[in-house]
């Protein structure tokens, strides 16, 4: 089977649903790695994305209630519920205008109380602070939200938006489109048809967007393919998807918290299988906030060619309790992406190259032992955890 | 080029000596017995040697320099198995380990003549004392000519390599560097030869003098016997002797391929020999057969993760066709945190009198070992530092008590411990290890191996034992039927070259003994505190470093995949990357931890894992024994 397929791929010709289920059900994940990775390598060599990014919430406030999140809470006034006011999300920004980030990602919950100029208003002070800013906010969850609830369609939404500075929407909320999935766990919020259309229109509009899916729960292998095909199919209609993003579901302070998690060769497989089968989706990206830096790194070898970016404010994962950090200094993706043998490019949102890094040499024996003389032993170090 | 400043080595033995007597006025000769000789090129410190021809085939890579080697046409005398009774009836062979050619060249006879005698190494003395009955010897060099005429049967390996395949057998030859001779040099050796053997007299007469064996007899030895010039047929028999030891991957697949002097031949020109392409290699690795040093390395450099992964899996699947991955449930105690060593890359240990040193009471050991009782757990892991105020009947009463209160597996002491015991008390190694293996001891762990190059060793961690204490420890423990495994620290100030020395001695070791039940590698945790600076180590090169390991200890049943260093998501993608086994359910790991590695998962996760990665799991002792159905 995988023989097949793998003619299939070195001659150019498109995977069907019956490959990508085979792919998933492949037992050498290894073999299946291999072939996404000599995609990947067709398509950009070592090339590896990253970028100096921000993530604000500015709201967890919520009227969904989706089973995966660990994130939203009901209602303004419950404990844990938070929403900024508009001086506080620019003051993040301000605090960190010493060294700007390139891309601003924002992404909130669905909040009743607000009045849509709040986002407006939030989007033009983004602006004011720092007019190069790429504003990427709100998923085609809100987008929808915001058209329902301010009774308007999907385009005025996003004219409006764009006419007060947002440059591109991010992929969140698409989860598993097949309503099977879907209706168990976020009935009620935009449905896959109504996220996908929010999209097409974004793309007519000139806007490119990313695309997500949250896998590792009760979905099925089949789910997950025709979750990609979905993507597939409007990709080659409008072209306006840049990134294709997995996300791994982490099980922890959410309604499905009984689940085991996603392992790493899961995570590994579902960055390959999505890498053969989005043959029109530019880049797939190894999100390591929600799988950590180890399986991102080596995701990069899996089909992976983008590692999101520095992130600093990042609560929605946090409020699931991965064992990422919260954010990795910009030297640390370097390192990371160096690591798995990958050239490491900071990008702008479009994927323009803002600075290419050196490829590092095999490595070994680079380091350099401190000289034991200037270091007494006098400053030994605590250790954390000494055993009773 | 000068040659002053050709940095020669050679074997200090007696038939040796003609092709180096000389040298010593002309070069920096440096002579040394074979596994220090091989040590020393390895790790740079030569540009051409006087080595055996097994040697240098595990090396890999070398140039032999024309015309000159250390053979024989038929009999040879200085080499030989002598027994009372027939070789045929022989159910035990001592063997002298010094010359891996001379036992290699033995097992080959031996399997062609379908006999199978267990082995066992032992010095020469040993050797000859105890030749009885059905126990014969292997004996080399002097040993082999003193017991000329004492043994009523002796085959003569030269001779009756002759007879097998008609061609004179070759034990030793000068192999250089490439790049690293010039015609000068080649030209300068040819000459000692020369000089060398005009002085056969002299030799034999000083040698008579040192050794009591008869100058006439020595100095037939020499000049009859022993060949000095590698003419053709020498070649066709060395390139034989290459290619049975690879059938039967005793040695890796060797070339003879001559050196081309650097001054003689234009840029432009290449050998007519290429070393193969790194497909033929990785095919040769993932059949199973002997990797050189010079291939490991290359494979370490240029194959890629997917390549490396595939062969390695191959190999893994060959050894274990059941698709079963094991783990262990047991528990690291830490009873010492007190040392001597100051290891930099150890965030770990505290000095004597250090108010943060502890050594845990019975009290909370006993705690401790119940919970791993309870919990289904089959065994201690007990490693601790080298704390000065433990006598050796401390932790003979322990390991009674551990013993007798709690029935677990008592896996405990690294070489490093049991060394520092030695010394406190003033005991052998084996002394040391027959006591601690009365009171309880069960096998014995790898750790502290780090990378067994002194040159890493002497920057990294300058109070531990060097690489040959490390490995005679489990030389001792192995003899004995303790058996051990072997582990490597690597991503410190260690080169690719090292990093493969270090398995190559670990393969040696086990061709000796058989005493390793696995191979565990894990990469250098930096923390603050420890006293290296952290590189660029990532997930990329412990998969790659993995797979390589199981390709090059060819020898090794197990290699494990260590998750509680790399993380349960690197060791899970480590299971295709041919490790079977998944290590252990682990209660705690001071040393790692303190360095800010913790990973706690339990047993159902490291199963859900293992299934996760295509493999049944099942629980094991320290003997890899299954103790439950696989599922």
């Amino acid at each position: 089977m995988l023989d097949r397929i793998r003619e299939k791929v070195r001659a150019g010709e498109r995977l069907t649903f019956d490959d990508g289920v085979a792919l998933f059900l492949e037992p050498d994940v290894l073999a299946v790695g291999q072939l996404a990775n000599e995609v990947r390598e067709k398509r950009h060599g070592d090339r590896t994305y990253f970028n100096k990014n921000m993530r604000l919430e500015t709201t967890n406030v919520c009227v969904a209630s989706c089973l995966f999140c660990s994130f939203a809470k009901l209602e303004e006034h419950m404990p844990g519920a938070h929403t900024m006011s508009l001086e506080d999300a620019w003051k993040e920004l301000e605090s960190r205008m010493d060294d700007p980030p390139s891309e601003l990602h924002v992404v909130n919950g669905l909040h009743p109380g607000l009045p849509f100029s709040y986002y407006e208003d939030l989007l033009r002070g983004f602006k004011r602070i720092h007019p190069s800013i790429h504003l990427k906010c709100f998923t085609a969850v809100e987008i929808h939200f915001f058209a329902q609830h301010y009774g308007m369609t999907h385009r005025e939404v996003l004219e409006k938006l764009m006419a007060a500075g947002l440059d591109s929407l991010p992929g969140g909320g698409a989860e598993i489109f097949h309503p099977e999935v879907r209706k168990k766990i976020s009935d009620d919020k935009a449905t896959a048809d109504e996220y996908l259309e929010v999209h097409r229109v974004a793309h007519q509009l000139g806007m490119k967007t990313g695309v997500t899916m949250l896998y590792g729960h009760i979905e099925t292998f089949a789910h997950r393919v025709d979750h990609m095909l979905r993507v597939r199919e409007l990709q080659d209609e409008t072209g306006g998807f840049q990134v294709f993003i997995p996300l791994a579901f982490h099980p922890d302070g959410n309604g499905m918290k009984n689940l085991p998690a996603p392992t790493a060769i899961d995570d590994l497989r579902t960055i390959a299988v999505s890498r053969l089968l989005l043959d029109n989706v530019d880049h797939i990206k190894s999100y390591w906030v929600a799988s950590g830096p180890d399986v991102a790194q080596m995701a990069l070898r899996f089909g992976a060619d983008d590692i999101d970016g520095t992130i600093v404010h990042e609560t929605i994962y946090k409020a699931a309790n991965t064992a990422s950090p919260g954010a990795l200094a910009y030297e640390e993706l370097v390192r990371l992406i160096r690591e798995a043998g990958r050239i490491p490019i900071e990008r702008d949102t479009f994927y323009n190259v803002v600075k290419e890094h050196p490829k590092a040499a095999v490595p070994e024996a680079a380091l350099k032992v401190k000289d034991r003389e200037r270091k007494p032993r006098t400053k030994l170090p605590i250790a954390k955890e000494v055993s009773s | 080029m000068t040659t002053e400043k050709l940095r020669v080595l050679g074997v200090g033995y007696l038939n040796a000596r003609p092709l180096w007597e000389t040298l010593r006025e002309t070069t920096d000769l440096v002579l040394d017995k074979p596994s220090e000789i091989s040590r020393a090129i390895a790790e740079g410190e030569g540009d051409v040697a006087l080595m055996p021809v097994a040697a240098a085939a595990t090396l890999g890579g070398l140039e032999i320099v024309p015309d000159i080697c250390i053979g024989a046409r038929g009999k040879v005398r200085s080499v030989a198995i002598v027994s009372e009774r027939p070789i045929e009836e022989l159910e035990h062979l001592a063997l002298d380990l010094s010359s891996r050619t001379s036992v290699v060249l033995g097992r080959l006879l031996l399997e062609r003549r379908k006999l199978t005698p267990k082995l066992f190494g032992a010095t020469p003395e040993d050797a000859i004392a105890r030749v009885q009955g059905t126990t014969g010897a292997l004996l080399i060099g002097d040993a082999a000519l003193d017991v000329e005429a004492r043994f009523p049967h002796r085959l003569d390996l030269a001779e009756d390599w002759m007879a097998w395949t008609g061609l004179p057998f070759v034990f030793a030859a000068w192999f250089g560097v490439p790049g690293r001779l010039s015609a000068e040099h080649v030209a300068l050796l040819a000459q000692a030869k020369k000089d060398g053997r005009a002085r056969i007299g002299e030799i034999a007469k000083d040698h008579a003098a040192r050794s009591g064996l008869g100058e006439g007899s020595l100095r037939s030895y020499l000049t009859e016997s022993i060949r000095y010039d590698l003419d053709e047929d020498a070649v066709r028999g060395l390139e034989r002797f290459y290619a049975e030891a690879a059938r039967a991957r005793l040695l890796p697949k060797a070339e003879v391929r001559f050196a081309k002097p650097s001054v003689q031949v234009p840029e432009e020109v290449k050998p007519a020999k290429r070393s193969p392409s790194l497909d033929t290699l990785l095919a040769r690795a993932a059949d199973g057969e002997r990797l050189s040093a010079a291939d490991g390395v290359r494979l370490l450099r240029e194959g890629s993760m997917f390549e490396l992964g595939f062969a390695a899996d191959a190999v893994r699947k060959r050894k274990h066709p059941e698709g079963v991955v094991t783990y262990i449930v047991d528990r690291n105690v830490n009873y010492t945190n007190v040392c001597t060593t100051s290891c930099r890359f150890c965030a770990f240990y505290r000095p004597v009198g250090h108010p943060e040193g502890y050594v845990l009471s019975r009290e909370v050991l006993g705690q401790k070992l119940q919970e791993v009782v309870d919990a289904g757990g089959v065994q201690i892991l007990l490693q601790g530092g080298l704390n000065p105020e433990l006598p050796i009947t401390w932790y003979e009463d322990l390991f009674r008590w551990m013993k007798s209160e709690y029935k677990l597996g008592l896996h405990a002491l690294s070489p490093e411990e049991i060394i520092h015991l030695s010394r406190l008390e003033n005991l052998s190694i084996r002394q040391v290890l027959e006591r601690l293996h009365a009171a309880g001891l069960d096998s014995v762990p790898g750790g502290g191996a780090e990378i067994l190059v002194d040159r890493v060793r002497r920057k990294i961690a300058k109070a531990k034992c060097t690489s040959s204490e490390w490995l005679g420890v489990m030389r001792v423990a192995h003899q004995m039927g303790l058996r051990s495994s072997g582990t490597m620290m690597y991503g410190t100030v260690d080169t690719m070259e090292d990093r493969i020395q270090h398995l190559v001695k670990l393969r040696d070791l086990q061709d000796e003994t058989g005493g390793f039940t696995a191979f565990f590698c894990w990469d250098y945790q930096y923390e603050k505190g420890t006293r290296i600076q952290a590189g660029e180590n990532g997930t990329h090169l412990y998969l790659r470093t993995q797979a390589v390991a199981r390709l090059v200890l060819d020898n090794f049943d197990h290699v494990g995949a260590s998750w509680v260093t790399q993380g349960p998501a690197v060791g899970q993608v480590a299971l295709r990357f041919g490790a079977d086994d998944f290590g252990s359910v682990m209660f705690e790991e001071n040393v790692v931890s303190s360095a800010g590695t913790t990973f706690g998962i339990n047993a159902d996760k490291i199963e859900g894992r293992i299934h996760e990665a295509g493999f049944k799991a099942t629980r094991r002792n320290v003997r890899y024994d299954w103790l439950t159905e696989p599922a």
